[in-house]
C-alpha cells in the first residue's frame, strides 16, 4: 500500500528526535452490513477506511497519531508532530535504523473462497431472507426475527524500527440471529451467531438455516421457563459460549498490561496454582478460520499458541511488544488493535478451556440440586477484581441428576479467580463461539470456548 | 473565528460530493460530514503512558431512491473514494425495503420550529488556550491526588485527560444546510483500593467545555471515595428493603428505561412502554426531560442527525408518560412530529432514534436526609450486568449491586455480591423520594439523575 522509500522516510522522521521504538501501521478496510427486521431489509451500509497509525516510544512513554490518508505530505506532517512531542518529553538516542526491512513470516495459512467483494448485496439479502423463513418455519410462536450480516476485507502493513515488516490480508463474515417467541403475554428471545475469518463459504452446507433454527429453539424452549432459584448452588456451564465467563472474569487479568497497572489478582502468581487441577486454558490465534485468528497481530508479530494455565498452574500472560519489553518477556503475538486509529494493547484471540476427560452426562448426573447454564446474554466484569455478573439466556434446573424445567431471569454473580478453584470437572466436548470484546474503547473479534464444566458453587440471582 | 473556517471547509466537502451524485439514480440525498481533532493523555506512575492525537474527517451519504434508502461512508476524501462511496450508497438502496414514509424531513415534520439555541454554549473560545504541556500536568495531578486521597488506595489504574473539538455539517437535496462546532474536555480516574485481602475499584470523571473548566481535585476525591467506601463488602440476607440509588447509579437505571422510550423500539413491539401513554407509571410526581438544548449538556446540538431542530421534550410529567422520542420516519408512522431525536454516532453510521440530554428533574431532599429516613435499607453505589440482566421487552431486570447498608438512618457496613431482581414497571412504581443533587453521566446520550429512594425492593444475597 505504501512503498519502501516512504516507509523508511517516515521511520526516519519518527526517529529523528531519538526513540526507543518507532512504527508505521497501514490499513485499508472495506466493510458492508445488512440488517433484516420484520421480514424486510432495514438497512444496507458500506464503509471505506484507509489510513496510517504512527507510534513512537520514548523513555517508557508511547506517542501515537494517525491520519485518514496515505498521502506522503500528511504522513510526514503527522510524523513530525509526533517526533516533536517525543523530543519535548526528554529526547533520547537516535536509533540506527536498519535500511533492509526483513519481512516476517507467519504459520497462519487459510485460503478464502467466496470474497465479500465478489458477493453482491442481493446474495446477502437472500441469506437474511432464508434465516427469516427458517426461524418462522421452526414454530408458529416465532413472531419476530432480527438478523444481521456483516463482512469486511482488510489489508494491513506494518514496519518498525526493529527492522521488521509484515503484510497480510483479512476476510471476515459475521451472521447474527435473534428470534422472538410469544405465547399469550410471555415473550422470550433466542440468539445465535456464526462468525469466521473466511468468506461467504462460511455458510455453505445449510449453516445459516441451522443457526436460525437453533436461535428459534432457544426462544421457544424459554416460553416454558419457570422462576430461577436464588442462592449458592452447583452450576454446570455448557460448552462454547460458556467460555465467556473465563474470558471476561479471568482472561482479562492475564493480559500483561494489567500487571503493569497492578490491576490483576494474578500478578506474581506465575508457576503457582490458581485453578483446580482440572483446568488447562489456552489462547491460540493460529487456528485456521477461527473468528479470533490472524496471521499477524496489530504490531506485526506472528500468531502463536500460548498456554495460560496448565493443570491449574499459571504458565503465562499475554504480551504485546511494550509489555513484553517492560516485563522482560517474549511477545506472544497478542498486541492487537481495532484499526489504524488505535494504539495496540495486549488482547486475547481465541481463548478457551481445554477439553477434559469427563462425559457431559456424568457432570449433569452428579448434581442433586443446581443449575445448567447453557447460553449467556453477556455480562459485566470488573477486571481488577474479577467480580462478574452474567445473565443466563438459556438455563435449566438440575434436579436429582437430570435436566429439568427451563429457568428465566437468572444471573450468575461471583468472582472469576475464586470460581477457577471451584471447577470440579471438565468434560470432553470442547466447542467455540464468536463474539466482540471491548477494552479501552477498542472492539475486537474474539472467540471464547470451553467444554461443559461443573462449578461446585456460584451465587445464582433469580426471581424465585 | 477559526471554527467558522473549519465549518466552511466541511460545507465545501459536502457540496463537492453532492455535485457528483447522478441525479437520475437518486430521488433525494443527504450528506453528513464531520471533523474531529482529539487529544488523549494517559498517565501511569507520574509518567506519560500514552499521548495520542488525531485529526480525522469523513463523510456519510444517504441516497433515497424509489422510497428505499442506501448508506455508505468514507474516511478518504479524494474524488475516486467519494465517487465510489456514492455508487455503494446507490447499490445499497437497491436491496433495502421500500416504505412510502422514506423521504427527507420537511418543515412540517418538526415539533420545534424556532431554534432559540445559543450555539456559543457548545463551543469554548478558550479551548485552545491550554497547552499540551498543561494538559499533561493536569492528568498527572489527577493521578497524584487520587493516589494520595486515602491511604487504602494502592493504585490508580487509569488517570486520563482527553479532549476533542468537533465540527459537523449536513446538507440535503431539500435545501437544508446546517453546521455547528463543539468542544469537550474530560478527565477520568479509576482507583484501586485494598484492605485485609479485599480489593475494590471506584471511578469518577469530570467534563467541561474547556480544560480550564475541569475540577481535578473533585474527580480524584470522588474516585477514591467510590473505591474505598465499598471495601470489605459482604453479602446480606435476601429480603425486601428500601433502597437509595446514588445519582450515578440511578442514571444507569434511567438509561435502561430511556432505551425503551424510543419510538422505534415501541413501533417494533420491543418496548414495555407500548400502549402506556397517559398512564402514571412512577410512584410519585416525577418529571423526566429529553433536552437537546441544555447549555451544559454533552448531547446538545442545534439540530439532530437529519437536520431537525432539537428542543426540550417532557417525556414524563408528574409521573405520567407523555410521549415517546421520535425521528422523522417514526413520527410519520405515528402521525406525529419529530422531537429531533435522530442521532448519529459518527459519519460511519446512519441516523437512528436516540437520546439527547435525558434526565430526571431534581427533587428537594438533601441526600443525607433521605438516608436518615430509612430504617433498614441498601444505599447502592455501583451496579453491574445492567445490559445483560435486563430484558427491555418483558421488563424483567436482574443486576448485581454494591454499596452500603443503611441501619436506623445511618450508613453502616459495605455490601457486595448481591442482586436486585425486579420488573421495570414495578421498579418505577416504587419511587418515593428524589434528592436535590442532579448529576449527569456520559453514556448513550447524556443521562442525569438525582439520588432516588425506592420502597420495598427485592434483594437477593445469601
Amino acid at each position: 500500500m505504501i512503498d519502501n522509500r516512504l516507509t523508511l522516510r517516515i521511520l526516519d522522521i519518527l526517529n529523528s528526535g531519538g526513540a526507543a521504538f518507532c512504527e508505521i501501521y497501514v490499513q485499508k478496510k472495506i466493510s458492508n452490513s445488512l440488517r433484516l427486521e420484520d421480514g424486510q431489509i432495514e438497512n444496507s451500509n458500506s464503509g471505506f477506511d484507509m489510513g496510517c497509525g504512527l507510534r513512537l516510544w520514548h523513555h517508557g512513554s508511547t506517542f501515537y497519531g494517525y491520519v485518514d490518508s496515505l498521502e506522503e505530505g500528511r504522513l510526514v506532517e503527522a510524523a513530525r508532530i509526533l517526533s516533536a512531542a517525543g523530543k519535548s518529553s526528554g529526547g533520547g538516542k537516535v536509533l540506527d535504523l536498519n535500511r533492509e526491512l526483513k519481512t516476517a513470516g507467519s504459520r497462519y495459512n487459510a485460503a478464502v473462497k467466496k470474497h465479500p467483494s465478489r458477493t453482491p448485496a442481493a446474495v446477502k439479502k437472500n441469506i437474511l431472507k432464508l434465516v427469516d423463513d427458517a426461524c418462522r418455519g421452526y414454530d408458529k410462536s416465532i413472531i419476530q426475527v432480527t438478523a444481521g450480516i456483516s463482512d469486511m476485507e482488510e489489508e494491513v502493513y506494518t514496519a518498525n524500527s526493529l527492522g521488521s515488516q509484515s503484510a497480510h490480508s483479512v476476510v471476515k463474515v459475521f451472521l447474527s440471529i435473534n428470534a422472538v417467541a410469544a405465547r399469550k403475554d410471555i415473550i422470550r428471545t433466542g440468539y445465535k451467531s456464526l462468525a469466521r475469518t473466511m468468506g461467504y463459504e462460511m455458510l455453505d452446507g445449510g449453516k445459516a438455516g441451522h443457526a436460525a433454527r437453533e436461535a428459534s429453539r432457544i426462544a421457544v424452549t424459554m416460553l416454558d421457563a419457570v422462576d430461577a432459584p436464588t442462592g449458592e448452588l452447583p452450576v454446570v456451564i455448557g460448552p462454547a459460549f460458556g467460555g465467556v465467563i473465563f474470558h471476561e472474569a479471568c482472561g482479562h487479568g492475564l493480559e500483561a498490561d494489567a500487571i503493569l497497572k497492578d490491576a490483576t489478582v494474578f500478578k506474581s502468581k506465575t508457576g503457582k496454582k490458581i485453578a483446580s487441577e482440572a483446568v488447562t486454558a489456552i489462547d491460540d490465534s493460529t487456528m485456521a478460520h477461527h473468528w479470533g485468528s490472524y496471521a499477524f497481530d496489530g504490531e506485526g508479530t506472528p500468531c502463536q499458541e500460548t498456554v495460560l494455565i496448565k493443570d491449574g498452574v499459571l504458565e503465562s500472560f499475554l504480551y504485546d511488544l511494550r509489555t513484553a519489553k517492560k516485563l522482560g518477556k517474549e511477545p506472544t503475538g497478542n498486541g492487537r488493535r481495532q484499526s489504524y486509529r488505535h494504539v495496540p494493547i495486549p488482547r486475547m484471540s481465541n481463548t478457551y478451556i481445554a477439553a477434559g476427560n469427563a462425559g457431559r452426562e456424568d457432570l449433569i448426573a452428579s448434581v442433586k440440586k443446581g443449575i445448567y447454564a447453557r447460553e449467556f446474554a453477556g455480562g459485566q466484569v470488573d477486571p481488577a477484581t474479577g467480580d462478574f455478573v452474567f445473565g443466563i439466556s438459556e438455563g435449566y434446573l438440575l434436579e436429582k441428576g437430570k435436566i429439568g424445567s427451563p429457568i428465566k431471569n437468572a444471573t450468575l454473580i461471583g468472582n472469576g479467580p475464586r470460581i477457577l478453584k471451584k471447577i470440579e470437572a471438565v468434560a470432553d466436548d470442547l466447542d467455540f463461539a464468536p463474539g466482540f470484546c471491548g477494552k479501552q474503547g477498542q472492539s475486537l473479534a474474539n472467540e471464547v470456548g470451553q467444554p461443559t464444566i461443573k462449578v461446585s458453587a456460584i451465587t445464582v440471582g433469580g426471581t424465585g | 473565528m477559526k471554527e467558522g473556517l473549519q465549518e466552511n471547509r466541511l460545507m465545501e466537502i459536502c457540496e463537492k460530493a453532492a455535485a457528483k451524485i447522478p441525479r437520475n439514480k437518486a430521488d433525494q440525498w443527504e450528506i453528513f460530514a464531520a471533523r474531529s481533532v482529539e487529544n488523549e493523555i494517559d498517565i501511569f506512575g507520574q509518567k506519560i503512558e500514552t499521548l495520542s492525537f488525531s485529526d480525522s474527517t469523513g463523510i456519510g451519504i444517504r441516497i433515497f431512491r424509489d422510497r428505499s434508502i442506501g448508506y455508505a461512508y468514507t474516511a478518504v476524501l479524494d474524488d475516486y473514494a467519494v465517487e465510489d462511496t456514492i455508487d455503494r450508497a446507490i447499490a445499497n438502496s437497491l436491496v433495502t425495503k421500500k416504505d412510502r414514509l422514506n423521504y427527507l424531513p420537511a418543515e412540517d415534520d418538526q415539533r420545534y420550529r424556532n431554534n432559540l439555541f445559543d450555539r456559543d454554549t457548545l463551543f469554548s473560545k478558550d479551548f485552545r488556550q491550554v497547552s499540551i504541556g498543561r494538559k499533561i500536568e493536569m492528568a498527572m495531578e489527577l493521578e497524584e491526588l487520587t493516589r494520595n486521597a486515602d491511604k487504602r488506595i494502592t493504585g490508580v489504574s487509569d488517570a486520563s485527560y482527553n479532549d476533542s473539538m468537533s465540527h459537523a455539517c449536513i446538507i440535503n437535496s431539500s435545501g437544508f444546510s446546517g453546521k455547528y462546532s463543539t468542544t469537550i474536555a474530560m478527565v477520568y480516574a479509576s482507583a484501586i483500593s485494598r484492605e485485609s485481602g479485599d480489593t475494590s475499584t471506584g471511578e469518577y470523571f469530570g467534563i467541561a467545555r474547556d480544560p480550564a473548566g475541569l475540577n481535578i481535585k473533585d474527580v480524584a476525591v470522588n474516585a477514591a471515595r467510590r473505591s474505598t467506601a465499598i471495601l470489605g463488602g459482604r453479602k446480606i440476607r435476601s429480603g425486601k428493603m428500601d433502597i437509595i440509588l446514588d445519582p450515578m447509579t440511578s442514571a444507569q437505571f434511567l438509561s435502561v428505561i430511556a432505551s425503551s422510550l424510543s419510538a422505534d423500539a415501541v413501533q417494533k413491539s420491543k418496548s414495555l412502554f407500548k400502549d402506556k401513554i397517559g398512564q402514571k407509571l412512577f410512584g410519585m410526581d416525577i418529571d423526566i426531560f429529553d433536552d437537546g438544548t441544555l447549555p451544559e449538556g454533552l448531547a446538545s446540538r442545534p439540530f439532530d442527525g437529519e437536520g431537525v431542530i432539537k428542543g426540550k421534550t417532557p417525556v414524563f410529567k408528574d409521573g405520567v408518560l407523555e410521549t415517546f422520542l421520535y425521528d422523522t420516519y417514526t413520527a410519520r408512522k405515528d402521525k406525529t412530529l419529530s422531537t429531533g431525536n435522530a442521532v448519529r454516532a459518527s459519519y460511519r453510521s446512519t441516523p437512528t432514534v436516540g437520546l439527547s440530554n435525558f434526565y430526571i428533574s431534581p427533587g428537594k431532599n438533601d441526600p443525607a436526609d433521605m438516608i436518615g429516613a430509612v430504617d433498614r435499607g441498601f444505599y447502592i453505589m455501583d451496579i453491574i450486568g445492567l445490559g445483560s440482566g435486563t430484558n427491555p421487552i418483558s421488563g424483567q431486570m436482574s443486576v448485581g449491586a454494591k454499596g452500603l447498608m443503611i441501619e436506623k438512618g445511618r450508613l453502616t457496613h459495605a455490601v457486595k455480591e448481591v442482586t436486585i431482581a425486579a420488573d421495570i414497571l414495578g421498579f418505577l412504581s416504587s419511587f418515593r423520594m428524589l434528592g436535590d443533587d442532579l448529576q449527569f453521566v456520559p453514556g448513550s446520550g447524556y443521562m442525569g439523575s438525582p439520588s432516588a429512594m425506592l420502597e420495598n425492593i427485592s434483594i437477593s444475597g445469601k
